[in-house]
């Protein structure tokens, strides 16, 4: 017993030095990241004059059941700051109006589309084009039950090189486009580029756009906030430069079309299709011996509304966590391909030691602590020493993520804001980061067991609500 | 049970303690630093509201009046404006031109601006060289002009742009003499900037040397190179794009050929490309017929309409759609005359979009 108790011990030590090891590097990359990003990004804003000389992109818009926010942020995403760009609503056979009041708003009416099926999706029942604004386009297609393949009823419409598919709720900044397709005119290997997304619950957003930013009165939404910092600034500015991002979130992201159509479009199968569309292009670049970039831009670009209720908040980490299993089993042969560079020997093997099997290390380590406390076998003072350490690392992360913040792009621009942030900094590592690694060990054993999924409808925060106009 | 941690994790516990205030000197040393940031950005920001607000006038005189830029009393620098003063200078020279833009230099000379661009330009950091670079060249300081085409080869792509931009706007011959060449080699360069460069140099100088830059360039580089070249004039222009569509056998040539036909010039070799081997080729062959057909082209759009790429269809269609002399009749005799689907389709999507139902 003695000694299964002790090698027990050594595993929890290796796995709390290498997540902390690796998390602190990808903070010193990324700092280093963002600061030469930084460097050049403010020349490029003051000569970057529009030109024809721009890629033209077309914007894909899956939307199920958006009858209440559709409107708004299609005026919102028609306003973008971009020279040349198509907007394209897939209506996913919504059960409710969201057809007709696109159709009533912006006078649509049925088009002849000579439509092609270049990546698979359920069957496209119509297209339509606005009278009045000509690079609005809306597809109606019968439900395939996964956003997946709405968007690839959209990809098979797009005109232009370069696809960018947005959540139908997301609140876009009205620069995101000209900032994510930079590394494109930079680099014409790129493949898919993804940006910042940050919590809009607490923002005021007018006529779609964000009005002010603020934090939200929802402890679990203002936990995410402190989250998504480190998981953008660090998590993914960390693997960017090593041409390893596993993953753009699905909210926001800017693919090169052809190659997007080559690698079959998203897949519908897929629970996380992010993350499975990532992990793919990687595979398949890999396979053709093709240079290629898969990059990332710190800029916040996007934002999202986060689940505010403990039932929503357990429903996506447990989702996400089985999607990042499945995602994996899908593109196994990129695990295993020795031609893989940093994306095989680094990233992989760093998300699934730490983010996809790390849930059965912690939850174990919950159970060992608090059988050895029953059984009295736990040195209460060496034990307090090393969760003394384990919540001290954490907090210096989220520092560090604020610190980027900070130096960055200063969303938050109040003290009190700061404020909070480092409260929550601290106070997420007592209860939260311990539930959601409950929750993971769920999703986990939802992968392992192959248990289908089944897509629950989360509630919305009231934070995309549009605050009234002024009146006159 | 103390044997647990004590016994083999002694060494480890030390190391433990250790670490916890390694990370909590860290943490608060980043904070503390972030908490620095925030002061100062809030500082700085309220200075250089102060400091726009007292010059901007002067700047606005100063534009509409060269006796105003030479005599206007200026308030005293105090040592943290000078770098604003270096940004809003160029920032105001930036959108001026003729005598504006000389009445602003007339008082950058008046200033510690010249002083200050020579003193950043020795510097390590990449963004205060950039700033004085850009300060050379909206200063036409011809001064640096040796110091600026060394920095043209700088590995920094804005850096070397903005040199490359500077000694154009200084010396617009010999800053095109050093550029054009460079535009093939220096892809990192934003296509969007070197536009704006060649814009600036103005189409008569620069079309010469575009010219034969495109004529002696591999076929990489000529496709690279004609992404620019309707900034040329355009009698160069259409000489050139004829001369590429009749003798270039390079697809990714003769497409970005294609692309730049605006005359009559070529039009039967531009037929005979609607069947080249190239998808893309032929789909920018029948776009070109669009604008420049006859009746005797119709046929070989209407074989265009049965192509196996989605692409060349949708242009043949688009074409046959903005031919002046098919009427809307002649228009859907040619539809009804399709006997595979996929023409249909395509010719009803094309005539929607011109709104012929």
């Amino acid at each position: 017993m003695r000694d299964i108790v002790l090698s027990g011990q050594w595993i929890f030590l290796i796995y709390f030095v290498g997540i902390n090891m690796g998390y602190l590097l990808q903070n010193v990359i990324a700092a280093y990241g963002i600061r030469k990003y930084l460097q050049t990004a403010d020349q490029y804003e003051a000569e970057n004059v529009f030109s024809t000389l721009d890629i033209p992109i077309s914007i894909v818009v899956p939307a199920y059941n958006e009858s209440a926010s559709i409107i708004t942020s299609v005026k919102a995403m028609l306003q973008l700051e971009y020279p040349q760009y198509e907007l394209i609503v897939v209506n996913d056979g919504s059960s409710d109006d969201t057809l007709d009041k696109l159709i009533n708003e912006f006078g649509m009416q049925r088009f002849p589309e000579a439509y092609r099926a270049r990546v698979s999706c359920k069957a496209v029942r119509g297209t339509y084009r606005s009278t009045r604004i000509s690079n609005l386009r809306v597809v109606d297609k019968k439900n395939g039950g996964s956003k997946a393949d709405a968007s690839n009823a959209g990809i098979n419409l797009c005109c232009y090189p370069l696809v960018c598919v947005v959540d139908a709720d997301s609140i876009l900044q009205p620069d995101s486009l000209r900032r994510v397709v930079r590394p494109f005119l930079e680099d014409p290997t790129t493949v898919a580029v993804g940006g910042t997304v940050r919590i809009a619950n607490g923002c005021t957003v007018r006529q779609g756009f964000l009005e002010k930013v603020g934090l939200p009165r929802n402890y679990f939404a203002l936990v995410q906030v402190v989250e998504y910092l480190r998981a953008f600034l660090f998590g993914r500015m960390g693997w960017s430069p090593m041409n390893a991002l596993l993953i753009i979130s699905g909210a926001f992201g800017l693919f090169h079309k052809e190659t997007l159509v080559e690698a079959g479009g998203y897949n519908p199968k897929a629970i996380g299709e992010d993350m499975e569309l990532i992990l793919r292009l990687h595979r398949l670049m890999k396979a053709k011996h093709k240079p290629y970039r898969i990059t990332f831009v710190p800029d916040p670009v996007c934002w999202t509304d986060a689940p505010e209720s403990l039932r929503d908040l357990k429903s996506q980490r447990v989702r996400w966590q089985h999607g990042l299993g499945l995602s994996f089993a899908l593109n196994r042969e990129l695990i295993t391909n020795p031609r893989g560079g940093a994306v095989t020997w680094f990233a992989i093997p760093f998300y699934m030691i730490f983010e996809l099997f790390g849930p059965i290390i912690e939850v174990a380590g919950f159970i060992f602590i608090l059988v050895s406390a029953v059984m009295g076998w736990l040195s209460f003072p060496e034990a307090a020493i090393f969760l003394a350490l384990a919540i001290g690392l954490g907090i210096l992360l989220s520092t560090s993520a604020i610190m980027l913040e900070e130096l960055s792009f200063h969303m938050y621009p109040r003290f009190k804001q700061l404020a909070l942030l480092y409260s929550v900094a601290i106070l997420e590592n007592f209860g939260f980061r311990q539930l959601t690694a409950i929750w993971r060990f769920q999703g986990l054993v939802r992968w392992l067991r192959g248990t289908e999924h089944k897509w629950e409808t989360l509630t919305r925060s009231t934070s995309l609500a549009e605050k009234p106009s002024p009146p006159g | 049970m103390e044997w647990l941690f004590r016994s083999e994790f002694d060494t480890a516990t030390t190391f433990a303690l250790w670490s916890i205030a390694a990370v909590l000197v860290t943490t608060i040393v980043l904070f503390v630093y972030t908490m620095g940031l925030r002061i100062t950005m809030i500082a700085a920001t309220r200075r250089r509201q102060q400091f726009v607000l007292s010059w901007r006038d002067i700047f606005a005189g100063s534009v509409l009046s060269p006796h105003a830029a030479a005599n206007l009393t200026l308030p005293k620098l105090r040592q943290s404006d000078r770098i604003d003063l270096l940004e809003e200078w160029n920032r105001a020279r930036s959108i001026v031109d003729g005598s504006a833009a000389s009445n602003l230099i007339t008082l950058a000379y008046r200033t510690e601006i010249p002083a200050l661009a020579h003193k950043l330009l020795q510097t390590h950091r990449v963004r205060s060289r950039i700033l004085a670079v850009q300060t050379f060249g909206h200063l036409r300081d011809n001064s640096v002009r040796d110091e600026l085409r060394a920095l043209i080869n700088h590995e920094n792509t804005a850096l070397s742009i903005t040199a490359a931009h500077a000694v154009t706007e200084i010396d617009p011959d010999f800053g095109i003499k050093l550029v054009i060449p460079l535009i093939e080699v220096r892809r990192d360069w934003p296509k969007n900037r070197v536009s704006n460069l060649l814009r600036l140099a103005g189409s008569e100088r620069i079309s010469e040397p575009m010219y034969r830059a495109v004529r002696s360039a591999d076929a990489d580089s000529k496709t690279y190179l004609l992404q620019f070249a309707r900034l040329i004039e355009a009698e160069v222009l259409d000489a050139l794009v004829e001369d590429l569509v009749r003798n270039s056998e390079d697809p990714g040539v003769i497409n970005a050929a294609l692309k730049l036909v605006s005359g009559f010039r070529g039009v039967p070799r531009i037929a005979s490309l609607t069947q080249h081997d190239t998808w893309y080729v032929r789909m920018q062959a029948a776009k070109v017929l669009g604008r420049v057909g006859q009746q005797e082209h119709v046929s070989l759009l209407e074989a265009l309409l049965n192509d196996r790429e989605w692409w060349v269809r949708y242009r043949a269609a688009q074409s046959i759609a903005s031919l002046p002399f098919l009427g809307p009749n002649q228009m859907r005799q040619i539809q009804r005359r399709q006997t595979d689907r996929f023409a249909t389709d395509i010719l009803q999507q094309a005539f929607a979009e011109v709104g012929i139902a």
